[in-house]
C-alpha cells in the first residue's frame, strides 16, 4: 500500500496531472454536447440506404434508456484516453527521466513496483471516472428534460452503465501500465497509444465494416477483440442488435489487462536498468 | 577466507557480457567496512556496470556481488542497509528536491521528516523547494547523497561523485565520506580521477577492461609501484638546480605549472643540494607516489577508452 501511495505521490508532484486535467475539461464538454446532439437525430426513413441491422441499431440507440446511458457516461472516450496516457507515462517517465534507478534501488523487488503502478493506475482511473460521473449527474438531467425523456435516474440500467463505465476506466488504466512497460520510450508510447486509440478505433470500424461487407459477415463479430470496440460494447446500455452480448466486451478487456500486466511485469524483472 | 561481515561488499567472479563486449570479466574483490575504498579505472573499465550489478539493477552473466552473503534484492530493508549515488541526473526534472526525497521516504516507509534532515546535512535546505531542473551539477550530486543517506545506511556506494563538483564541493565530499567511514561504515567510491583518490581512499581496487589489475591499501599499491619518491620543486634557476641535482644522480623532469619533479632523491637531499649550489627555491615538497604514473603502468595497454 505504501508503494501505491508513493506512486500516486510521484504523479501529484509533477505538473503532468493538472496538464492532463486541463486537456480533459474541454474534451469532456465537447463529448456532452456531441452526445446531446446525437440524441436529437430522428430515425432515418426506410429508403435512406441503410441496412436493416443499421436502422435497427439506430432505433435501439434512440430508446430513452440508451440515450440516458450514453449521456450519463459522457466523457468516457476522452477520459479513458487521458487515463490510458497517464498510466503509460507513470511507467515510461521512469526511463525518460532516469528515475528508474532511484525507484528500483528503493524497491529492488520489481514486481512490487509494477504492481504498485497498476494500483496507482486503478486509483487514477477511478478518480477520472468519479469526476466525469459527478459532472454527468449534474449536467445530464437538465439535458434529459430538454429532450423530454425524464432524468431516467430511476432505471437500474443507467446505474449499471455507470458502474461498467468505472470498470472500463480501471481496465484501461491497467492496460496503459502494461503498454508503458512494453513500449518503454515515452514519446513512442504516448503517440502510439493516442493514435491507435483515437484514429485506430475509427479505422478499425472501417476495416471491419469492409471485411464483413466484402469477405464474410461473421468477421464483424471479431471486432469485439479490438480493445476500443470491447469497451464500447461493455458499457452500451442494452444489448444492441447484431452485437455480441456485452459481457464479452468485459472479458476481452480483462484479458488484455491481464496479458499486458503479466508480460509487463515479466519484462521489467528481466531488464537491465542502465 | 573468513566469513564476510554483513557490511562487507563481496564481489565474486563477477562477469557481464554485452553482445560483443565483456564489460566486466571475472572480477573478484572485497570492500571492508570502516574504510574508504576507491574503485579506480579508466572510462569504460566496467566500474558502473559492476556497481549496477552489485545493486541489482543489471543482471550478471556469471558470478555474484553481495553484501555479506546477501544479494541487494534479498536485503530485508535495502534503504536502511545500503545507500547509493549512481548518477547525478536521476531525478525528475519537474519535481522539487524535497519531493524527490519524500517520494523515496514513502516507498521505503521512512517518515517525511527524514527528507528535511538529510537536506540539512548536505546543505540543500535553501533549495529544497526548487525544481530539480534548476539545480547545478553540484547540487544534483548533493541531492543524490541526501537520497542515499535517507535510511542512515551502513554501506555507501558512489559512482564518480566528484564529477561536476567544484574544488570546494570535492573537499566537502571528501570530508563527508571520510567521516562516514570513520563511523565504521563501508564506503565504496568509483572514479577515473586518480589524484582525488590519492587524498580520499584508504584502499584501492584498480580495474581496466573489466579485469582486476590490483587491490590493496593505497600506500601499499603505490609504494610497490612508484619507483621511489618524487620531490616537487619550484625555482627561478632551473638550469643551476638541474646541474646541482645531477651530482646526486637524481633525474629532473618538468612538472605542472612550471615546477620540476625530482626522481630518486629525498626532499632533504634536494634542499641541501640547492643550498650548497646557492640556488633559490620557492617550493619544496614531497609528493606521494605519482598515482597517475602507477595507474598507467598498471593498466598498460588496457587503459584506452573503450
Ligand atoms: N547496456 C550496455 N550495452 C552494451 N554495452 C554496454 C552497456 N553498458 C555499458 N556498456 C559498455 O561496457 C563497458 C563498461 O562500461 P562502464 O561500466 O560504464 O564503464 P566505466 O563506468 O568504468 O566507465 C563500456 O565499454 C560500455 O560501452
Ligand atoms: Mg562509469
Amino acid at each position: 500500500m505504501s508503494l501505491v501511495n508513493a506512486e500516486l505521490f510521484k504523479v501529484r508532484t509533477t505538473s503532468l496531472w493538472w496538464i492532463m486535467g486541463l486537456v480533459l475539461l474541454p474534451l469532456y464538454a465537447a463529448s456532452v454536447l456531441v452526445n446531446w446532439a446525437n440524441s436529437n437525430v430522428t430515425t432515418p426513413p426506410d429508403d435512406a440506404g441503410v441496412t436493416d441491422t443499421q436502422s435497427a441499431q439506430i432505433e435501439a440507440a434512440l430508446e430513452p434508456i440508451n440515450v440516458a446511458t450514453n449521456l450519463y457516461t459522457s466523457g468516457q472516450f476522452f477520459g479513458i484516453l487521458i487515463v490510458l496516457l497517464l498510466s503509460a507515462i507513470i511507467v515510461t517517465s521512469e526511463f525518460f527521466h532516469l528515475t528508474a534507478t532511484t525507484t528500483f534501488l528503493t524497491t529492488p523487488r520489481r514486481e512490487s513496483v509494477i504492481l504498485a503502478k497498476f494500483g496507482a493506475a486503478v486509483v487514477i482511473g477511478l478518480a477520472v471516472w468519479l469526476i466525469t460521473t459527478v459532472l454527468n449527474l449534474i449536467v445530464v438531467p437538465p439535458i434529459m428534460n430538454n429532450l423530454e425523456l425524464g432524468s431516467q435516474l430511476g432505471e437500474p440500467a443507467v446505474w449499471r452503465a455507470i458502474g461498467l463505465n468505472a470498470l472500463a476506466f480501471v481496465l484501461w488504466g491497467v492496460l496503459g501500465v502494461g503498454a508503458g512497460v512494453l513500449i518503454r520510450s515515452q514519446i513512442a508510447a504516448t503517440l502510439i497509444l493516442a493514435i491507435t486509440y483515437v484514429v485506430g478505433s475509427a479505422a478499425v470500424s472501417l476495416i471491419f465494416f469492409l471485411l464483413s461487407e466484402y469477405v464474410a459477415e461473421w468477421i464483424s463479430n471479431l471486432q469485439v477483440l479490438v480493445p476500443t470496440s470491447a469497451s464500447q460494447l461493455m458499457i452500451s446500455g442494452t444489448d444492441l442488435p447484431g452485437s455480441p452480448p456485452r459481457w464479452v466486451g468485459a472479458v476481452v478487456l480483462i484479458g488484455y489487462a491481464i496479458v499486458t500486466g503479466f508480460l509487463g511485469t515479466w519484462l521489467t524483472k528481466r531488464r537491465d536498468i542502465s | 577466507m573468513s566469513a564476510p561481515g554483513t557490511d562487507e561488499i563481496v564481489v565474486d567472479h563477477l562477469t557481464k557480457q554485452y553482445k560483443k563486449l565483456r564489460a566486466v570479466d571475472d572480477l573478484s574483490f572485497r570492500v571492508r567496512s570502516g574504510r574508504v575504498t576507491g574503485f579506480l579505472g579508466p572510462n569504460g573499465a566496467g566500474k558502473t556496470t559492476t556497481l549496477r550489478m552489485l545493486l541489482g539493477l543489471v543482471a550478471p552473466t556469471a558470478g555474484t556481488a553481495t553484501f555479506g552473503d546477501q544479494r541487494y534484492a534479498d536485503l530485508h530493508d535495502p534503504v536502511r542497509r545500503v545507500g547509493a549515488v549512481l548518477e547525478a541526473s536521476s531525478a525528475h526534472r519537474g519535481r522539487t528536491g524535497r519531493n524527490h526525497l519524500r517520494m523515496i521516504c514513502r516507498a521505503a516507509g521512512l517518515p517525511d521528516t527524514r527528507s528535511d534532515e538529510v537536506l540539512e546535512m548536505v546543505g540543500l535546505t535553501p533549495a529544497a523547494n526548487r525544481k530539480f531542473k534548476g539545480y547545478s551539477l553540484g547540487m544534483k550530486q548533493r541531492l543524490g547523497i541526501a537520497a542515499a543517506m535517507l535510511g542512515d545506511p551502513r554501506v555507501l556506494i558512489l559512482d564518480e561523485p566528484a564529477n561536476g563538483l567544484d574544488p570546494e564541493g570535492i573537499r566537502w565530499m571528501r570530508d563527508l565520506l571520510k567521516a562516514l567511514a570513520g563511523q565504521g561504515r563501508t564506503v565504496l567510491v568509483s572514479s577515473h580521477l586518480l589524484g582525488e583518490m590519492q587524498l580520499l581512499a584508504d584502499d584501492v581496487v584498480i580495474v581496466a577492461a573489466g579485469k582486476l589489475i590490483r587491490q590493496g591499501p593505497v600506500d601499499q599499491v603505490l609504494g610497490d609501484m612508484s619507483g621511489g619518491v618524487v620531490v616537487r620543486v619550484r625555482t627561478p634557476q632551473t638550469e643551476a638546480l638541474t646541474t646541482a641535482l645531477s651530482e646526486l644522480s637524481a633525474t629532473v623532469t618538468p612538472g605542472p605549472e612550471g615546477s620540476l619533479l625530482v626522481h630518486g632523491a629525498e626532499a632533504a637531499a634536494v634542499g641541501h643540494a640547492a643550498f650548497t649550489a646557492g640556488v633559490e627555491l620557492h617550493e619544496l615538497a614531497t609528493e606521494r607516489g605519482d598515482l597517475e604514473q602507477v595507474f598507467l603502468q598498471l593498466t598498460a595497454g588496457k587503459a584506452g577508452i573503450r
